[in-house]
């Protein structure tokens, strides 16, 4: 019988509380980060789907210009590049760069998931600042992003792109990479704090890839774009990754700068997100 | 875990609006460490909202409370260090395992050297064959049972139950019952819980605070509350009209209420009224008729004018945390 159930007496057991943090909200952040390592790896589609467009993109619109007859020519008015570039060794910085715009949107819909399902609740109802939950969820996000890199290098070497630059070059490259993905993630984060509406991750995605791909220089040289398009592409950190990246991928060299531009977005967007966050985040 | 007083938690003036609505309106209590305090009240009536203002989900509009000894607007993180959180809907990570959960809860609690108690936790709770499983895959019943495991993880001074027992079969229902009495009794726990089921909060209870519309109405041991009502009420409904006064004559009633198409009697003793009662009808059809003891029901008719399950009315949270248990029933 389930209504016989015994109230035996409990050795009273302490469980030893920890005295001051070393880092404040350092158990809680790596509880909840790793709940989102976990939860990501539990679930396969996520990041099928997640390898699967980048992927796409590469084969697709990357051998759309397969056929030009004198590729020297295209390399040189179209791609702005050396000749003997190929399309898709332009585009893969590219498409990484652009791959990362929307890997805030699976942050942002598990964290309506978890106001909707009351699980915030839970969270906000222990010593857990709203600050942690948001850094956690961006993090998560970005390092869900991050999975695709590896797999997108391996794809990229089988379609016969040639790795030039350094081992350290392209570790510049993923650094630049996870950067940008910290950056949007936590802009979609913060964007998507006070919101419980399943549907607006998706709007925001649509509403922000678009533009800031192609207004990027991700695709083609910003050298061909008229004027306006320059402007956007000038203060837009799709473009700031996707030149670190064809530095790398088509010329063998690095360059800083732009290294150094994604570490500003990455941290204006996590300081403007963590304000907004502690602020707005909402419980259910 | 109390004040200076012996009590685990004081609201004075405690209010809560939500725009233009008051959710909770001046309510002022104490619960002595180691009772079990219930609110009960109707749907709507601002239970689960003094409940997210105690335990610093929502902060309170007005007034000051105190919790485990500590401000809850002041210090609300030593507040939640000393409170555990069984929810009317069952908040749980479905794609973690039970052991998942309660690592994930002593992470959220900085707790050191938690396992020993996890496991004592789950062999009390008979859920240790099954602390592997994904708990999505767990019972109703097992959920809740989780769920208090994780709230009883960090040694919480008071806890706060919503609802626990909505949605639930009597067996589990008894059960838990059993729980909330043994977590109490063997824990030393204050406990404060929610319910709009009478039985519940007068079998489980030290102390009633009944709630409508945001407001106290009574408070007092279930005991005393029954002993003011030195009453029966009778319902009733005819199928043609009544008119007040035939009812005021029957010999022993002391009040007539109308409820719609039916009336709310009070007498004296509805075995000695029932008889005369009938004898006025003669001629109507009576479609129904219930007598209602001294009860903490009788309580709230007697305050309010209305039963319990009337008040409140359409109760859009409720309707989803019942939507909840009947999804999660399916899965």
């Amino acid at each position: 019988m389930s209504g016989e159930t015994k109230v035996a007496a409990l050795p009273s057991v302490h469980a030893v509380r920890h005295g001051p943090a070393w880092v404040p909200q350092g158990s809680q952040f790596s509880g909840l980060y790793l709940r989102e390592i976990i939860k990501t790896f539990r679930n396969p589609f996520v990041i099928v789907i997640t390898i699967a467009q980048p992927f796409m993109w590469l084969a697709f619109f990357g051998s759309s210009f397969g056929n030009v007859g004198n590729s020297a020519f295209f390399d040189q008015t179209v791609l702005h590049a050396p000749v003997g570039t190929t399309f898709i060794q332009f585009l893969l910085p590219g498409v990484l760069s652009t791959s990362m715009l929307s890997i805030g949107m699976f942050g942002s819909m598990s964290t309506i998931q978890d106001k909707r399902f009351g699980f915030m609740k839970r969270v906000l109802i222990t010593p857990t600042s709203k600050a942690t939950v948001y850094l956690t969820k961006t993090l998560g996000s970005a390092t869900r992003g991050l999975v695709q890199i590896p797999v997108m290098l391996v794809a990229a070497w089988a379609f016969g792109v040639p790795f030039l630059g350094g081992v350290l070059d392209w570790l510049g490259f993923i650094l630049g990479l996870t950067l940008l993905g910290v950056g949007f993630s936590a802009f979609f984060l913060a964007m998507t704090a006070s919101s419980t509406d399943w549907q607006t991750p998706g709007v925001i995605s649509n509403f922000i890839t678009m533009p800031l791909m192609f207004a990027s220089g991700a695709l083609f040289p910003a050298s061909n774009y008229p004027r306006w398009m320059q402007l956007i592409a000038n203060y837009n950190p799709v473009g700031y990754a996707s030149l670190l990246g064809r530095q790398v991928v088509v010329y063998g060299s690095f360059d800083w700068t732009y290294l150094g531009y994604l570490a500003v977005f990455a941290a204006a967007m996590l300081i403007l997100g963590t304000a907004v966050a502690s602020r707005y985040l909402k419980v259910e | 875990m109390s004040d200076e007083n012996g009590d685990a938690i004081v609201a004075e003036g405690l209010t809560k609006r939500y725009g233009a609505i008051t959710a909770v309106d001046h309510v002022n209590f104490r619960v002595p460490s180691g009772s079990v305090f219930g609110l009960l009240g109707p749907n709507g009536a601002g239970k689960t909202t003094i409940i997210k203002v105690l335990t610093g989900l929502s902060d309170m509009t007005e007034g000051t409370a105190r919790v485990a000894g500590y401000d809850v607007r002041k210090e609300p993180m030593h507040v939640k260090e000393r409170i555990g959180w069984v929810a009317a809907e069952v908040i749980l990570d479905d794609d973690l395992s039970g052991w998942e959960n309660l690592w994930l809860q002593a992470k959220l609690q900085r707790l050191s050297g938690w396992t020993v108690r996890a496991e004592q936790l789950l062999e009390y709770f008979e859920l240790s064959d099954r602390r592997k499983d994904k708990v999505g895959k767990y019972s109703t019943g097992m959920r809740k049972k989780m769920e208090i495991a994780l709230a009883l993880l960090h040694q919480p001074a008071i806890i706060f139950m919503d609802e626990p027992t909505i949605g639930l079969d009597p067996n589990v229902r008894r059960m838990l019952w059993k729980l909330i009495t043994g977590v109490n009794r063997e824990f030393g726990v204050t406990v404060l819980l929610t319910s709009h089921y009478i039985e519940e909060a007068d079998s489980l209870c030290d102390r009633v605070a009944i709630i409508d519309h945001g407001k106290f109405v009574a408070t007092g041991t279930p005991s005393e509350l029954k002993s003011r009502v030195r009453a029966d009420f009778i319902e009733l409904e005819t199928k043609g009209d009544v008119s007040e006064e035939r009812l005021r004559a029957v010999p022993g009633v002391s009040e007539v209420r109308s409820q719609g198409k039916a009336w709310i009697l009070k007498v004296s003793s509805a075995e000695d009224v029932l008889p005369g009662l009938f004898a006025a009808l003669k001629g109507d059809v009576i479609r129904r008729i219930n007598v209602e003891k001294p009860s903490l029901e009788s309580v709230f008719i007697d305050i309010t004018g209305k039963r319990m399950d009337q008040a409140g009315g359409g109760d859009v949270q409720d309707f989803r945390k019942f939507y909840m248990q009947v999804r999660r029933a399916r899965q």
